[in-house]
């Protein structure tokens, strides 16, 4: 069983986003860059798989600059097998990524391929369901949970109520939303064997993309509204006295009562 | 501009956000409203029958339901288009599209130029339906033949799921956190939202925990929810919470500690131990709707 996990670096979660000096991007000097966050479910939902079986082969890919190979070294300290990056610049457009993800699947052969619901940069969900297009293979999105049954996989699908299971034979695509378990820490000896492995590069070229597919631009950038200066109810006591007025402001002032 | 939009239905009825769309939309020109026969969404065939359906088409909408994002994305990649998910409007620009959309996980608003024809998904509420809209005619499509790879096997659900209004959709929404303790204490939740009407949200370290299902999770990584009431119960407030409910109308939170973060971006914010104010709130919220 082969999985190949397709993984995005993004601002880390924790960065207090702001637009850059041109306005149509975000500021990027001295953040914190991450796995994506729905890219890091994925590589635990395929470990789990690993823990269960040894013999699981886990890939890593990204396609983009030299940076990402910081993600692929946390997903290979996680206990990832192998990781590929492919060079290529940071505008390529989506549909061009997920051409150069599915060469890359094409020549690895994966039961699986696995893609975040959505990069946590753009908040797309685009590219999952369109390596899965340019494969002809079938895809699964809201995925939770991938199970092995007999010559087929389970594939839990989140829907609002539960969820639908759908019976695959690979090979598919996956698009994460959650994994079983939070994701793994990278263990020492994890971190120490990844600092080791060789990643290997691809250009676009040997995989036979160029940048040619519709791209949508950014003109302008701006953070919501700032909110604060609401009205702050201290409770000593009288629990029925402020749920009242707090009550009747939502009536009266802001209308939403 | 000739438009398609893709109408979605949960047990028969169009869902709110296709209204919306639908009503919007009409306003585009020649515009024509579709639906796939069947009510159990399946990636391969709906994508193939609606990129045949709207091959021609300038413009292909979907509401940016868990649904329509993963069809609208599908068929993007099938027709080889330009796509832009969860957009909060949209406008025709210099023989382009202007779209509006949150990006960086709500962390910033772009306005995006879109080359057509397109594909774009319009999040729930972005358009609000006018009064009285009557609802759309809708051409009904064939699914294309099943996949035989892969097959529906069955529905398992989730203990305390589905009873409620959707997340996504619903204009009121109260979310508990850990503060709330465990499990066994959201009886007083259910019945504050029982009493606004409102859908039941939590944060990750509630659904994390098990406390409650993931798909009840607001955030970075579960939902985004714009409501125009969202009121947080014991929940601290991280920038992972606050991405996905920033831009809730009105915000109320409870909270014990009186620097929690989540008081920065509330309109009310209630200084205190939530299990003694939850109770008289849920009975000064029925008090003002009438309902006691
Ligand atoms: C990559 C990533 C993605 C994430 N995505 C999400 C996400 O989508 N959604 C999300 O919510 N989190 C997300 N998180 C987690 C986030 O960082 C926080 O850990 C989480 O939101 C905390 O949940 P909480 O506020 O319920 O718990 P806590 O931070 O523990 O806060 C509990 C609060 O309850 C208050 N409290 C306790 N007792 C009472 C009482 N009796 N009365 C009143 N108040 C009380 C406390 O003062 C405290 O402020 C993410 C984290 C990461 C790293
Ligand atoms: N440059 C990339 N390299 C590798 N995987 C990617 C890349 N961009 C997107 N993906 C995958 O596609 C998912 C959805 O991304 P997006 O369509 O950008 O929201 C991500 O969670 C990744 O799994």
């Amino acid at each position: 069983m082969r999985f190949l996990v397709c993984l995005k670096q993004v601002p880390d979660s924790t960065v207090k986003v702001k637009v850059g000096a041109g306005g149509k991007a975000v500021a990027t000097e001295g953040i914190t860059w991450s796995m994506s966050p729905y890219d890091e479910y994925a590589v635990e939902l395929a470990l789990e798989r690993k823990d269960a079986d040894p013999t699981t082969v886990v890939s890593v890919v990204t396609v983009g600059s030299a940076r990402g190979r910081d993600a692929l070294r946390q997903a290979l300290a996680m206990g990832c097998d192998d990781a590929t990056l492919v060079n290529a610049p940071e505008d390529l457009p989506a549909l061009d990524v997920a051409k150069a993800l599915a060469a890359v699947a094409k020549e690895m052969k994966p039961d699986i391929v696995l893609c975040g619901k959505q990069a946590s940069d753009d908040d797309q969900g685009l590219v999952g369901p369109a390596v899965a297009e340019f494969l002809g293979w079938p895809h699964v999105g809201m995925l939770t949970k991938a199970v092995s049954s007999g010559d087929a996989w389970e594939l839990w699908r989140e829907v609002e109520g539960g969820h639908e299971v759908w019976k695959a034979k690979p090979p598919v695509v996956g698009l994460v939303h959650k994994s079983d378990k939070e994701p793994r820490y990278p263990s020492l000896p994890g971190i120490m064997k990844a600092k080791k492995k060789e990643i290997p590069e691809k250009d676009l070229a040997s995989l036979g993309v160029t940048a040619s597919s519709p791209k949508i631009e950014v003109v302008a950038m701006e953070l919501p509204p700032q909110r604060g200066g609401g009205k702050i109810f201290k409770l000593d006591g009288d629990a029925k006295a402020v749920a009242e007025q707090v009550a009747n402001l939502l009536h009266t002032e802001s209308k939403v009562l | 501009m000739k438009t398609v939009v893709v109408a979605e239905r949960t047990r028969g009825a169009l869902r709110r956000v296709s209204l919306e769309i639908a009503a919007k939309a009409s306003s585009f020109g020649d515009t024509e409203v579709i639906a796939v026969k069947g009510d159990r969404y399946s990636p391969m065939a709906w994508s193939s029958a609606v990129a045949e359906k709207a091959k021609d088409a300038d413009l292909i909408l979907v509401g940016a339901t868990p649904s329509g994002r993963d069809l609208g994305a599908r068929v993007a990649a099938k027709l080889g288009r330009a796509y832009a998910a969860d957009c909060t409007d949209l406008a025709a620009k210099d023989g382009a599209l202007e779209a509006k959309r949150p990006m960086y996980a709500g962390k910033i608003r772009a306005t995006v130029k879109v080359p057509s024809p397109a594909v774009i998904s319009i999040r729930p509420g972005a358009w609000t339906l006018p009064a009285g809209t009557a609802a759309p005619q809708v051409t009904e499509i064939d699914p294309a033949a099943d996949d035989p790879r892969i097959t529906f096997d069955r529905f398992e659900a989730t203990a305390s799921g589905g009873k409620r209004v959707s997340l996504a959709e619903a204009r009121a929404i109260v979310s508990g956190g850990r503060g709330l303790k465990g499990p066994e204490n959201w009886k007083i939740v259910e019945e504050l939202a029982d009493a606004l009407g409102a859908a039941i949200g939590a944060s990750r370290a509630v659904t994390d925990a098990g406390w409650r299902p993931n798909e009840e999770q607001v955030g970075q990584t579960g939902k985004t929810v714009t409501p125009d009431l969202y009121v947080a119960l014991g929940i601290s407030g991280a920038i992972q919470h606050l991405a996905g409910m920033t831009s809730s109308k009105v915000i109320v939170a409870v909270n014990k500690d009186p620097d929690a973060d989540i008081f920065k971006i509330a309109d009310y914010g209630v200084v205190g131990d939530l299990f003694e104010f939850v109770p008289a709130f849920t009975e000064a919220v029925k008090k003002v709707k009438g309902t006691n």
